[in-house]
């Protein structure tokens, strides 16, 4: 059967994670398809945000592989997978908040070494992201929630990413923000890019993910199709958290 | 007599070469959080190649720094290397320590290679002054300004400018999130010790042209000043620095100008203490901010601590107490005398330290007192000599308590600051109250030990008596460790804002873990005094601060076994091994190297 399945981009296999003695992951397994955007639902403290940590090197597993474009990511430092084409937006945004609009957004580019690209590529964030014309050499600090997630945005497409990882990119918005966030993930996804997303609303998540995960307590319990786990009660409960749902 | 303007430009041309200290540890301090101790012995190193390049190689004086910048330079990029990187995923207080220890072997390499006795670095430079309004400026004054001028346009446009300025910028504000754009922070981490060490080096020397003189203790000077200017400006904030410094500068020239030279220290780390007990931040840091301090994570290496059976314990006591009965000789009998007086202070630091997470490096301060009340008692009051060292315990535990109170709100590498300017202000408040300490003539005459009216004169008897206290003052601090406040101890050292959401003051517990080790380090100092029978403001010094913390360290930080242990091997196997003095400290330098490196729980353990 896996014979003529295409070879996902991104995949998690058989990852075990500990914090010091305690786990957090239990024999993790997750593949995310070229193009497509998946989604790891799952309640607080269940593990979401140590899966991203664990793709881009900032926690390393105790036992597992990671793959990247059929290459091994174990062992690499956080830049040499950036370098990759593995692009974030950290869990709470995380700008440099000291740090100008300008020099967030060009922060995005750092690997990148051709500067007329570079500089066209901006010009092509402010079409897609228009709010942050007038912006651009303000504090990153003093923008409002939304606003930064944007720019976190706009900083994690100017590497040209082949992925872009996000950890809640909805968390905290209004809801004007969530529609205009899931739907520039779409567009982002449409350009190419494939889309791992960490959430706790699953069912924002799933109206724009092909595939979805459930993590609880650091283990995989669900997973398929977006569509057909919109309509899976057991979704329901999984998200709301561990202990109630069983 | 000079004018307030001249006092005003000298007060500024100290400051630019504090600045070039400071923004050093800014710059390190924003991308790693770490308060580089090393700092003042790059400016050493650079005093003296500055030495060797103009009274040696004759150089030219733009050539001069330029050599300088480079060469220290490159010993920043060594110590990044090989002395931090290593310590990467080390617990919080391993690189502090780290850099402790490199300053010593630094500055006792630089000793042994040029002898300790100072000599003159002329600057080239015409001698002549200029009018300005009411006072005069010099070529070197000029020199000093432009260098830090430039030094500051250099430095502003590396940082807007550069992509790897950029990069330092990011990982100071968020050192994952700048990872997560590609940033390689060990290259980060390079480039800012390597300007900080060109800064302080060419520093140093200009320093040394400055006064025509350099020597060795120009080293913990140039740290404390930097330090003090750094965390006076925002500790990581570049431009408060420089602010910092400039502060700095005119305070100390104001306040020599109004109560004379010997005060210029006092009034740096006042205004350290000060700063630090009211904006920890800094100046100019906005309230809100949170401390720059990391609050997770563990602060001392966890371990599982050795367990010495009972037996053992008493069977090693009983061979030291009889020891004196066997033929050794007075120079074995000596030597563990000094062990046994620096185990009371490591006991009273390991307490602290350990097991409060309270890491003071001016312990020493701790002995001073006691030693200074012991012998003013006996010697003025004719109070009889062991109440009057359990008065030096006494009069240690009261003030130094008192003293270090203010600093109670500090966390981590700020309480080891704080700790640090305490102890330079004792002894510059005992070096300048001439009429209670005798200022810079010191003590002399203080009566030898007795106990009941019986003097203590022999050795295997002062050797017994010291044994004795220390012994007393262990079982206490055991008994101590095993009891709720011990664990209580514990708890605020590995989580302050969980220890104090469970209720518990962390004041009144910081305060008692400094009244129980105030008493035993002002015991030691009281002893000491007696011993030596002559005392000054130079007897108790930092070194001797570090030599504890090292002690504590190798035994195991908590560990009050450890800590005795520590004692022993530390004053011990020097003589065993017949060690020259000169090389002692840099062997104790190496020891704490090794040890943070390779074994940070210690000998025995952490408890
Ligand atoms: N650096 C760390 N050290 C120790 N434990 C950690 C660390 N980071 C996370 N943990 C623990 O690991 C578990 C999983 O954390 P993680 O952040 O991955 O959860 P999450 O699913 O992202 O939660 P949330 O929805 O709150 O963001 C939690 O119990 C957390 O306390
Ligand atoms: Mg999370």
């Amino acid at each position: 059967m896996t014979a003529n399945v295409p070879e996902p981009l991104l995949a998690l296999s058989g990852v075990n994670t500990f914090y010091g003695q305690a786990q957090v992951h239990f024999d993790l397994s997750i593949t995310v398809a070229r193009g497509h955007i998946v989604c790891l639902l799952g309640g607080n403290a269940s593990g979401k945000s140590t899966t991203m940590k664990i793709i881009l090197g900032l926690v390393k597993p105790r036992s597992g592989e990671v793959t990247f474009d059929g290459a091994s990511l174990i062992g690499l430092s956080t830049p040499q997978i950036v370098r990759r084409g593995i692009a974030s937006v950290p869990e709470a945004r995380r700008l440099f908040a000291d740090m100008s609009v300008r020099e967030n957004i060009l922060m995005g580019a750092f690997v990148r070494n051709d500067r007329d690209a570079v500089a066209q590529d901006l010009d092509r964030m402010l079409t897609l992201f228009p709010k942050l014309g007038q912006r651009l050499s303000q504090r990153a600090g003093s923008l409002s929630g939304g606003e930064q997630q944007m720019v976190a945005m706009a900083r994690a497409l100017m590497s040209r990413p082949r992925m872009i990882v996000m950890d809640e990119p909805t968390m905290g918005l209004s809801p004007l923000y969530v529609d205009r966030v899931l739907e520039l993930i779409r567009t982002i996804n449409q350009e190419g890019v494939s889309v791992f997303m960490v959430e706790q609303n699953a069912s924002l998540a799933l109206e724009i993910a092909h595939e979805a995960y459930v993590l609880q307590t650091g283990k995989i319990v669900l997973s398929g199709p977006a569509r057909a786990l919109k309509d899976d009660p057991r979704v329901r409960d999984a998200y709301l958290g561990g202990s109630e749902a069983a | 007599m000079s004018s307030w303007l001249d006092y005003t430009i000298n007060g500024l041309i100290v400051g630019n070469v504090y600045a070039l200290v400071a923004v050093g540890l800014a710059l390190i301090f924003g991308v790693s959080r770490l308060i580089n101790f090393a700092q003042g012995s790059i400016y050493l190193v650079g005093a003296y190649i500055g030495w060797v390049a103009v009274v040696q190689l004759h150089t030219p004086l733009p050539l001069t720094i330029i050599v300088v910048a480079a060469a220290a330079a490159v010993v920043g990029l060594i110590i990044e290397r090989f002395g931090l990187r290593p310590l990467q995923n080390s617990v919080r207080i391993a690189p502090l320590l780290a850099t402790i220890g490199i300053s010593f072997v630094l500055d006792q390499l630089v000793m042994l290679t040029f002898s300790p006795n100072p000599r003159a670095l002329p600057s080239q430079l015409p001698d002549v002054r200029f009018q300005v309004g009411g006072g005069t400026i010099g070529p070197l004054d000029l020199l000093i300004a432009g260098v830090g001028l430039t030094s500051a346009l250099l430095l502003f446009v590396f940082l807007r400018y550069s992509k790897l300025g950029w990069a330092v910028r990011a990982a100071s504000q968020d050192r994952d999130a700048a990872m997560q754009m590609g940033v390689d922070v060990n290259r980060v981490n390079q480039a800012v010790f390597g300007i900080a060490a060109a800064l302080g080096g060419v520093s140093g020397m200009l320093v040394g042209m400055y006064y025509n003189q350099i020597d060795t203790a120009m080293s913990l000077q140039a740290t404390l000043k930097g330090v003090v200017a750094e965390v006076v400006g925002g500790a990581g904030n570049v431009p408060g620095a420089v602010i910092g410094s400039l502060l700095l500068g005119l305070v100390e020239s104001y306040g020599v100008a109004v109560f004379g030279t010997s005060y210029r220290n006092l009034f740096a780390f006042l205004l350290l203490v000060v700063v630090l007990v009211l904006r920890p931040n800094g100046l100019f840091a906005s309230a809100r901010q949170a401390p720059p301090e990391p609050l997770t994570g563990t602060f001392i290496a966890p371990s599982r601590p050795v367990r010495i059976p009972r037996w053992a314990l008493l069977a090693a006591a009983a061979i030291f107490a009889v020891l004196p009965f066997f033929p050794v000789s007075f120079y074995v009998l000596q030597t563990l005398i000094n062990a046994w007086l620096l185990g009371m202070l490591a006991l009273s630091l390991t307490l602290v330290a350990g097991t409060m997470g309270q890491v003071s490096l001016g312990h020493a301060a701790l002995l001073a007192i006691g030693a200074y009340t012991s012998a003013l008692l006996s010697l003025t009051l004719s109070v009889p000599v062991g109440l009057a060292v359990i008065g030096g315990g006494l009069m240690s535990a009261a003030l130094g308590t008192l003293l270090i109170s203010p600093s109670f709100r500090l966390r981590g590498h700020y309480v080891s600051i704080a700790t640090l300017a305490i102890g330079e202000i004792v002894s510059l408040v005992i070096l300048n109250w001439e009429s209670v300490t005798r200022g810079p003539i010191g003590i002399s005459g203080i009566p030898p030990l007795s106990l009941f009216g019986y003097d203590l004169i022999s050795p295997s008897s002062i050797y017994w008596f010291s044994f004795a206290v220390m012994v007393v003052l262990a079982l206490l601090q055991g008994r101590l460790l095993g009891s709720h406040l011990g664990r209580s101890f514990r708890a605020i050292r590995d989580d302050d804002i969980a220890a104090r959401a469970y209720g518990l003051s962390l004041n009144r517990y910081k305060s008692l873990a400094f009244i129980f080790g105030g008493f035993a380090a002002g015991v030691s100092g009281g002893i000491a005094a007696h011993l030596y029978s002559y005392i000054n403001h130079e007897t108790f010094n930092t070194q001797q601060s570090i030599l504890a913390l090292t002690v504590v360290i190798l035994g195991g930080l908590g560990n009050v076994v450890g800590a005795i242990v520590g004692a022993v091997a530390l004053v011990g196997l020097p003589e065993v091994f017949r060690i020259a003095a000169e090389y002692r400290i840099l062997i104790y330098g190496i020891v704490l190297l090794l040890l943070v490196r390779f074994r940070p729980q210690g000998l025995l353990g952490t408890i």
